[in-house]
């Protein structure tokens, strides 16, 4: 990440804050939410919140990633708990542990760790359709064509293999 | 394949897409899809995140320098606030950025934070119909006033209500039509229709609606709006236009049914305090007469009702958490009291009727039971039939947002009925009643799955819904109706000729909740003996019903 000195930086430049620190934090919020839709619209969110905060020269440049993040936390907590008051029963929070949103790269390596194992623990099919369908991003037809199967069949197939590894996550965790 | 295996498949597509899932945003059926979504998420952190689109940095810039521009002008707005009657959009164009892009978060939070601050306002509404052929008419002109809680007078000034004011003061709903020289009273709630494009509805709209898209900006009656598309929790996508100066919405086009659409437009439209005491006071004009569709009488005190019917009324010791008492009236020739309450949470409408039971309660045989005390509880959701006390002073059955909950205690019958979700009622009853009612549960009732299952398409599902939201099919919304066709088509696969092999009577509802139903059939036409039925689209009383199984 590009070094911040407040003598470089006048405390009011938008366009330098966000030109310096805007990569990473969309990175992290994106690691929260997985899609680049949502993490643009928070990532602008956490910004509009945080700078007025910045501008005041009250945080060293060097502490403005840090600050951005637990901002960017703050914003998503704030969305669960409206979506939880709006009638939701289970705890988000508790099962989006931070681990999954970290910036750490030993703690990603981590996190990487425990998935990939909790992924070799299922059948060879499960293992493969997960693989096509959420790392590779292909579709159910694609999928269905690559393995052989029919759409309901890889529909029903990856619903199981969640639902075993989820099983298999919540132990290690 | 099961609705979860569909849901979660629709989400990792969403993901794959990179698009928002509507679940980050709407409440889940279950904590276990809830974390099989969270486990597509963690899956998904192996890979590398999407990197935005090559102007993102641009964009971002300066959207937030917009939003941070706007937000240190907001201070200005409570010094500026004008007192007595004024408009509000002239201060509004000082408090916001008219040049600034919307985004669509901003665009909605913008119209609440502006309705924020309209107490009252005064309007002339324009609805102009436009068929396949795009040819345009102008259906009706309207002078509307309307306040935040809900009250309004509107008179039709060209149309087919030319010269009629209706009016609803949250006491009293009529309607004067100086032709006939009559004025109609007929009971505040429920109301059926206000009228259209009423702002504090259409906000709460947008606010609910499933996404939300500025596509353009336009002028409308030569204010400058940005278009936003809308697509709601059932039916089809409509547009908005907003006001780049006020934040409120100008004008609206519905989508095209039946051939035809409709644009509604605020031709002018001012903010005030207030509605005129004078237009929003019932009164019955020199040289009318009165039809009287209401028999209730408001009452100021409790003092006022014992001389009137006879009785002491039962009066709640504290009013139930969430609500708000508005008034209380009578109907004196049928002994019966009723309070009314609007909940603090969604301005929903409440009433507590209390009389003398006539004879003992036997259940509708739509309704689901509970128990008040050990005793029967009757429970309508929607309301089929009006019995009992249920029908004095009011016409509900047949609505299909209205529920209630009937019992008798000593003597007396008590009545609970609203436009809530059948918990909320059922939570009011509990307040009521010091937690001695007890709804059944449909699962503790079943106990069972059915024995065989009835496979569904939720694509079907929905595109039902939308075409029941925008009228049509009605039946849906009915369990037993919906039950009805079901076995019917069971008995005549090729559809059903004249009478229904199987009659309403035929089916009795066991358990009901705002998601489920099972209903046992009684007839020796059919082996089916129990229907299981599901609201897969939406849980609440606007929501169709599905036959998911059966024994």
């Amino acid at each position: 990440m590009p070094q911040i000195n407040r003598e470089d930086i006048p405390a009011s430049s938008v366009e330098e804050i966000c030109h310096a620190t805007w990569k990473p934090l969309y990175r992290f919020i994106y690691y929260k939410v997985q899609n680049r839709e949502e993490a643009e619209e928070i990532t602008q969110e956490t910004f509009v919140k945080a700078i007025p905060y910045l501008r005041k020269g009250k945080i060293h440049p060097d502490k403005y990633s840090g600050f951005l993040k637990t901002v960017a936390l703050n914003v998503l907590r704030d969305r669960w708990r409206k979506k939880k008051r709006r009638g939701i029963n289970v705890d988000i929070e508790t099962i989006h542990p931070e681990v999954s949103a970290v910036g750490d790269a030993t703690e990603m390596s981590v996190e990487r760790i425990i998935i990939e194992k909790a992924l070799s623990q299922l059948q060879k099919e499960q293992q493969t359709v997960i693989e096509l369908r959420i790392i590779k991003g292909y579709s159910v037809a694609e999928t269905a064509e690559i393995m052989d199967k029919t759409e309901v069949n890889i529909r029903v197939m990856q619903h199981r293999a969640l639902q075993s590894l989820a099983k298999i996550l919540k132990t290690v965790n | 394949m099961s609705k979860h295996e569909q849901q979660l498949s629709e989400y990792i597509d969403r993901l794959n897409a990179e698009q928002k899932p509507i679940e980050h945003d709407t409440i889940s059926e279950s904590v276990e899809i809830e974390e099989l979504y969270s486990t597509v998420k963690r899956i998904r952190s192996l890979k590398e995140p999407a990197e935005p689109n090559s102007d993102y940095e641009k964009m971002l810039v300066q959207q937030v320098e917009n939003e941070l521009s706007r937000q240190k002008r907001l201070p200005r707005k409570k010094g500026m606030l004008f007192t007595g009657i004024a408009s509000i959009a002239a201060i509004l164009a000082i408090l916001f950025n008219m040049f600034s892009p919307f985004t669509n978060s901003d665009i909605v939070n913008a119209m609440e934070v502006a309705f924020d601050d309209v107490k009252a306002y005064h309007g002339f509404l324009e609805i102009i119909a436009t068929n396949a052929n795009e040819e345009s008419t102008t259906q009706a002109r309207l002078e509307v006033w309307a306040n935040r809680d809900g009250h309004y007078v509107v008179k039709g000034l060209e149309g087919i209500n030319q010269d009629i004011v209706t009016g609803n003061n949250g006491k009293t709903k009529w309607q004067v039509n100086p032709n006939e020289k009559q004025i109609h009273r007929f009971p505040a709630f429920p109301d059926t229709y206000h009228f259209a494009f009423e702002l504090g509805h259409e906000i709460k709209e947008v606010t609910n609606a499933l996404s939300t898209k500025v596509i353009g900006d336009d002028t409308v009656i030569g204010r400058k709006a940005s278009i936003v598309e809308v697509t709601p929790r059932g039916g089809q996508p409509y547009r908005i236009w907003i006001d780049k100066e006020t934040k409120l919405p100008l004008q609206k086009q519905t989508a095209m049914h039946n051939a035809l659409q409709y644009t509604i437009t605020f031709t002018d439209i001012d903010f005030n305090e207030t509605i005129p005491e004078e237009l929003l006071s019932y009164q019955v004009p020199k040289g009318y007469q009165e039809v009287e569709s209401s028999p209730e009488q408001i009452v100021n005190s409790l003092n006022e009702i014992p001389s009137a019917i006879g009785y002491i009324p039962e009066m709640p010791k504290t009013i139930p958490e969430g609500y708000d008492q508005n008034y209380m009236t009578i109907i004196p020739n049928q002994g019966l009291v009723k309070i009314y309450y609007t909940s603090q949470h969604n301005d929903n409408k409440l009433v507590f009727i209390q009389g003398h039971a006539i004879s003992p309660i036997t259940p509708v045989r739509t309704a689901t039971l509970g128990k008040v005390n050990g005793n029967v509880a009757e429970i309508q959701s929607p309301v089929y039939e009006d019995v009992g006390i249920l029908g004095g002073g009011g016409l509900y059955a047949g609505m299909t947002d209205v529920s209630s909950i009937r019992w008798q205690q000593d003597g007396f019958e008590y009545v609970v009925i609203g436009n809530g979700a059948l918990k909320e009622l059922a939570a009011f009853v509990n307040s009521l009643t010091n937690d001695a009612f007890e709804m059944q549960s449909t699962a503790k009732n079943s106990g069972t799955t059915p024995q065989f299952d009835v496979p569904y398409d939720m694509t079907v599902e929905e595109n039902t819904q939308k075409s029941v939201d925008a009228g049509s099919s009605p039946w849906r919304l009915d369990p037993v109706a919906v039950a009805q066709v079901f076995v019917s088509l069971q008995i005549s696969p090729d559809g059903i000729i004249g009478d229904s092999p199987i009659d309403l009577q035929d089916f009795n509802i066991l358990a009901q909740s705002d998601a489920e139903a099972i209903l046992e059939v009684s007839s020796n036409q059919t082996p089916i003996t129990t229907i299981y039925l599901k609201r897969l689209i939406r849980p609440d009383s606007t929501g169709i019903w599905t036959v998911v199984g059966y024994d």
